[in-house]
Parts: C-alpha cells; sequence; structure tokens
C-alpha cells in the first residue's frame, strides 16, 4: 500500500494538476498491468512452441513501454503531455484493435468513449469535445476507407458524452475550488483567531501582573471577595495589619474570618450587618487588637457583562490608630478646656455679681461700676473662648444642629435683653421687627439662632458710632425666612467684602487694630448658616452702613 | 422652716457662690464636694427640696447620681437643678431633670430661679 503511494505520488503545487497527475498514474497503472498480462498470455504459446500471433505480442510488449514511458512523463515532465499522449495513445489503440466495420459501425465503437471521457477529467474539462472531434474524423476516415457512409449517428453520440463529460468535470472543477476557496478562508480565520486568542492572554498575563503589582504597592489592606463572600486576592499590606498570615485569609470565607478573637466584638456586629444588607459603607471603624482600622467595602461590577452583573466586593482596610488617638485627644482637650477655663471664669463671675448685688452690705457707686466691669471683662473672655471653641468643634465635625419648635418673638426678646445696655451704653438705638406673615411658631435650633443674632448684633454696635442697628425677621418666600441685620455704621470697604467670612479675620490689620475679637463671629455666623442649610450675603457702603441678610429654610412643625 | 438645698459641686468658688445666693433667699444649704460623698448625703435620710447637680464629679458622675435620684421614691418632689458646662452634656439629661444651667451660671440668675421655685 505504502508502494502504491509513493508510486502514485507527484510534487506540485497546484491542487488540480496532483489530482489529474494522480488519476493517470492510476489510469497507466491498469493499462501497463493489463498490458503486461496480455504480454504474458499472449507469450505462453510462444515459448511452449505452439502458434503465436506476434501482432498481439508486439502490440502488448508496446502498450508497456509507452505506459512506462508517459508515467515517467507524468512523474517528472508535464502531467499534460503526458495525459495528451496518454489519451492519443489510447485512442489509437481503439482505432486498430478490430477491423475497421467493427471500429466504424459495429462493437468497437464504444472504445471512442473512453478517452473522451477521460480528457474531461485528466486535462482541461473541454477537452473531450477535442478528443469526440479526433474520434469523429477517425471513424468517418475509417468508413471512407472501406466505402461507407460516416456513422452519423455513433458521430452525434460522441458529442452527446463530450458534453455530459464537460459538465460534469466542470461542476466537479468548480466544486473543489469553491471547496479550496472555503479551507482557504477557514485557515486564515484560525491563523487570525489563534493570533487573538495569543495576544489577548499575553494581555491578561501583563493586566493580572499589573494589578497584582499595583494591589502589592498599596499601603492599605486590601482583600477581594467573590460573590459567595469567600476572599480570592488579598495584598502583603493586609498581612502586616490585621498581623496574620495571607494563607488564613485567602479561601476563607468572610463569615469565617469574623470570628477572629482579635475583632472587637462591637466590629463584628458592623461588618456581619454589612454582608447581610448588603451595604457599601464608606470609613466606618472597627477595633483589631490594639489598632483601629478603617474599613470601606465597595461591589465589583463587570461592566462586560448586559446589567453590570455583581461579581464580587472590595474590602479596603486602613490602619487608623494614630488618627484614632489624636481624635480622641482632640475631643478630650475641647472638653477639658471648655470646663476648666470656664469653671474659673464662673466664679470670677459670680463673685463680681455678689460685689454688684450687695450681698456682703453696701457698696459705693464706683465700686459698684467696678464690679460691672469686671463682669463685662469676664463675659467678653466667656464669648471668646466660646467662639474658640465652636470654631474647634465644627472643624472636627463636631458641631450639630438640635432642631426644635421655637419662637422668633422669643429670639427677639433675649436679643434685646442680653445686648439693650451694649447699645444704649453707646447711645445706639436697637430696634427690631417681624413680619407679619412668619408663622409665630417654626423648626429651628433657637440657641444657634441666638448666637448667630447675637453675633451679628454685637458686630453691628462694635462698628457703629451712631444711629441704629435694626433686625428684622422676615418671611423670604413660601419656603424660607430670614434675618436681616442692618446698621448705620462705617460700613465695609468693597475689596474686603469677599474676605469677612474668613476665620480670624478682621478689615483693619493686626497692628493696627481699633476693634478687639478674634475676628471669628463672622466665620461662626456663616459655619452655622451653612449647618442650618442656609445661606448668607453681606451689602455695604462706606460711612453709610452694612446689611447682613440671612435666608433659612421655613419648616413649620 | 427653710427649704434644703443641696449642693452636688466640686468646685468651692462655684459651691459658695451657689450657696450664697440661696442662702440670700432663705434655703438651708448643704454642699458635698464630690460623687460619693454626695450619695452618702443622700442614702443617710436626708430629702432636700432642691438638688444643684454637676455633671463632673469627682469618683461618681453626675449622671449616675441622677439615675439613684430618679429611682428612689423619696425623692420624688426633689427639684432637680443640673449645672454643668457641657452643652452636650446638658443636652443629654435634659429630659431627667427639672431644669438644666449652662456654666457659668449667673448668680442673679440662679438667685431668681430658686426664689420662684420656693413654696409661697
Amino acid at each position: 500500500m505504502r508502494f502504491l503511494n509513493r508510486f502514485l505520488t507527484i510534487s506540485s503545487n497546484d491542487p488540480d494538476d496532483i489530482r489529474r497527475r494522480r488519476i493517470l498514474n492510476i489510469l497507466i497503472a491498469v493499462v501497463g498491468g493489463m498490458s503486461l498480462a496480455a504480454l504474458l498470455i499472449f507469450l505462453f504459446p510462444f515459448f511452449s512452441g505452439k502458434n503465436y500471433v506476434e501482432i498481439l505480442i508486439a502490440g502488448s510488449a508496446v502498450t508497456l513501454v509507452g505506459m512506462l514511458i508517459i508515467y515517467l512523463i507524468n512523474i517528472f515532465g508535464s502531467g499534460r503531455i503526458a495525459a495528451t499522449i496518454f489519451l492519443i495513445f489510447l485512442t489509437i489503440v481503439f482505432s486498430f484493435s478490430d477491423t475497421p466495420q467493427e471500429v466504424s459501425g459495429g462493437r468497437s465503437l464504444f472504445g471512442f468513449a473512453i478517452p473522451i471521457i477521460m480528457a474531461s477529467i485528466l486535462l482541461v474539462p473541454w477537452s473531450s469535445f477535442v478528443f469526440s472531434t479526433i474520434s469523429s474524423i477517425i471513424i468517418s476516415v475509417i468508413a471512407l476507407s472501406i466505402h461507407q457512409t460516416p456513422n452519423v449517428p455513433a458521430i452525434i453520440g460522441f458529442f452527446v458524452i463530450a458534453l455530459v463529460s464537460w459538465l460534469s468535470a466542470r461542476s466537479l472543477e468548480t466544486a473543489l475550488k469553491d471547496l479550496r476557496s472555503i479551507n482557504a478562508n477557514l485557515d486564515q480565520e484560525v491563523v487570525a483567531r489563534t493570533y487573538a486568542l495569543t495576544e489577548s492572554l499575553d494581555r491578561e498575563r501583563v493586566e493580572a501582573g499589573r494589578n497584582q503589582a499595583i494591589l502589592n504597592s498599596i499601603a492599605d489592606g486590601v482583600i477581594v471577595f467573590n460573590k459567595k463572600w469567600n476572599a480570592t486576592m488579598a495584598n502583603p499590606a493586609i498581612k502586616s495589619m490585621l498581623d496574620i498570615p495571607l494563607e488564613l485569609i485567602i479561601d476563607k470565607n468572610f463569615r469565617e474570618l469574623i470570628e477572629h478573637p482579635r475583632l472587637a466584638a462591637q466590629s463584628r456586629g458592623l461588618l456581619q450587618s454589612m454582608i447581610e444588607h448588603d451595604t457599601q459603607p464608606v470609613g466606618f471603624r472597627i477595633g483589631w487588637g490594639e489598632k483601629t482600622l478603617s474599613v470601606s467595602a465597595a461591589q465589583v461590577y463587570d461592566n462586560r457583562t448586559e446589567n453590570n452583573k455583581n461579581i464580587g466586593t472590595v474590602i479596603v482596610f486602613r490602619d487608623f490608630t494614630r488618627e484614632a488617638e489624636v481624635e480622641k485627644l482632640k475631643s478630650t482637650f475641647v472638653a477639658i478646656v471648655s470646663h476648666e477655663l470656664r469653671t474659673p471664669l464662673n466664679a470670677i463671675l459670680g463673685y463680681a455679681e455678689m460685689f454688684k448685688e450687695a450681698v456682703y452690705g453696701p457698696m459705693n457707686e464706683k465700686q459698684v461700676n467696678m464690679a460691672v466691669r469686671i463682669m463685662k471683662n469676664t463675659q467678653r473672655l466667656l464669648g471668646l473662648i466660646n467662639d474658640l471653641l465652636d470654631q474647634a468643634q465644627m472643624e472636627a465635625g463636631k458641631l450639630t444642629i438640635h432642631i426644635a419648635p421655637l419662637k422668633p418673638a422669643e429670639l427677639l426678646e433675649s436679643l434685646h435683653g442680653l445686648l439693650d445696655k451694649t447699645a444704649s451704653d453707646k447711645r445706639l438705638r436697637l430696634t427690631s421687627e417681624i413680619d407679619d406673615d412668619l408663622p409665630e411658631i417654626l423648626n429651628g435650633d433657637s440657641a444657634r439662632l441666638h448666637q448667630i443674632l447675637v453675633n451679628l448684633v454685637t458686630n453691628a454696635i462694635k462698628f457703629t458710632d451712631q444711629g441704629e442697628v435694626r433686625v428684622k425677621l422676615v418671611r423670604s418666600d413660601d419656603a424660607k425666612w430670614g434675618i436681616e441685620v442692618e446698621d448705620t455704621g462705617q460700613g465695609i470697604p468693597e475689596v474686603d467684602l469677599p474676605y469677612i467670612f474668613d476665620t480670624f479675620r478682621q478689615v483693619e490689620g493686626a497692628t493696627t487694630r481699633v476693634h478687639g475679637g478674634f475676628g471669628l463671629g463672622l466665620s461662626i455666623v456663616k459655619q452655622l448658616v451653612n449647618l442650618m442649610s442656609g445661606d448668607v450675603k453681606v451689602e455695604s457702603k462706606i460711612n453709610s452702613g452694612t446689611k447682613f441678610t440671612i435666608t433659612l429654610p421655613l419648616v413649620i412643625p | 422652716m427653710s427649704e434644703l438645698a443641696l449642693i452636688i459641686e466640686d468646685d468651692e468658688d462655684l459651691a459658695s457662690i451657689f450657696a450664697e445666693a440661696l442662702r440670700g433667699i432663705d434655703y438651708e444649704v448643704e454642699h458635698a464636694a464630690d460623687g460619693k460623698l454626695a450619695q452618702e448625703r443622700l442614702k443617710s435620710g436626708v430629702v432636700p427640696f432642691i438638688i444643684l447637680l454637676d455633671m463632673h464629679l469627682p469618683h461618681i458622675s453626675g449622671g449616675d447620681l441622677l439615675t439613684t435620684i430618679k429611682q428612689d421614691e423619696r425623692f420624688e418632689n426633689t427639684i432637680v437643678i443640673i449645672t454643668t458646662a457641657d452643652a452636650r452634656m446638658g443636652d443629654m439629661y435634659r429630659d431627667q431633670a427639672d431644669f438644666v444651667m449652662i456654666k457659668p451660671i449667673s448668680f442673679v440668675q440662679l438667685r431668681d430661679l430658686t426664689a420662684r421655685l420656693k413654696p409661697k
């Protein structure tokens, strides 16, 4: 079989050529085999001394040699030439294989059909017409040579055979061509796909490496959980932060991790509720041994999938131990300062009041006056301390607004109680009014609104030398109410207006100041108003006056 | 007979000012300088008409004392005035006390308030 295969093998680049020459080789082998067999049969009487037919022996031998030559041409030379010779050889053989009568009109006519059919397969499809023509000429010549009329039905038959062969050979070639082009496309596709796959694998490897490198270089501890809350990835920082080896984190379930004895009991509940309610908290604190950690969780969505499928959660841990300590210290500091400063001031104030009230016997006018001055200065000092503490609390984000129903009229009442005397001491009028359509009761933080009014009015009195300070509570519109504080004072230069709400800022320079204070008053007003979701505006004209307008959301209880 | 006022205050000066204010309007005044002393005094059977209660106290905090007072039926009619410098603390206990005064507390203010509370 292997030998046969080698015998038939042709080396060429054209697959059609290979196919044709292979078929030719098979035919050569068949014809060669047959002629070899015939030669042996015909030679048998020759060697056994009987009568033999010379022409048959010679014919078989010539055919055998012819086949060998055609085979060599087919293998080493051109397939087409070999095929042409082969077909012509067959045609000639059939022409002389029988009596002229039989060839031109009898039993041997069928022999011509063989080269006609083969031509379409071995050469080009249309060559079957060439061989039907040749065969027609041959039988016509033979017929004429024996004085017969050329066999027209046989000639028509040859052309019909040629037509059928041509059609079938041509459709076969077209089908093969299509098949080859499909194959070629397929090959190309496979190459392209393979390339793309290799490339994306490479890219993925690079990407994964880069992601891991990024993860490794983050100072915060990161754990990535899949949809089932199993840890799939963690960075080295988490190891030192939690002080447990990565093997105890990777592949572990979140519920298992929060059972760790180092986790503070109250933190366990926080983390548990995070996964039970599927929330994504940012920056809540947990206790881990001696450490305080800030925890932020973010769900991961795969944006390549439809409706962004959730594929897990990334939890970032940050060591917050130091910050937590500092915060606690600051908070303690503010509480201590608040208590420790106010207590002795309260004592000074109390004793001065006792002088003024003549608790231990009558006092003369000068003595009372002095007591009043002590009280006033103490109040001022207290005011400054309160401002500083408020500022510190606001910076720490700890100052909160307590909303409760209040009467606007009471705000004005307590304002007059506190500042009427201060105003009249400077020979200023402090007047106030309330819009008729302002509700009698509304929601607000009365202590902070009082503070705002006191700050604005104290300021107005401080910077006004004659005239009046007017306070008005107004209904701005359906959803807003407001406070207006207007004075007839020296006004604020236009260039300074943008900065008046800044912390520790006064219009006068630090060394040339006529008016005392930290410059915290307006800044606190602004921050308080902002905390109340309101807005504060200022208009001012030099030597004519200043007007502050505060707008606040109106909520009726 | 004058009403008893118990001043629970660790600052001596403030205690003396508060005492002076209350004495001036005829209260009988007692002073406890820390939480422990105050608790002992309250357990001894004395029932003050008014208690001035500071929240920052040595040994036992004002908050804990307030809880003890509120749980004891004997003090049902006792008026509790919280005196504190910490406004937040004041807010926290506002519901449990009759009055909350934020320090600095004025001598006159305290005197006028307690005078009003006195039975006619």
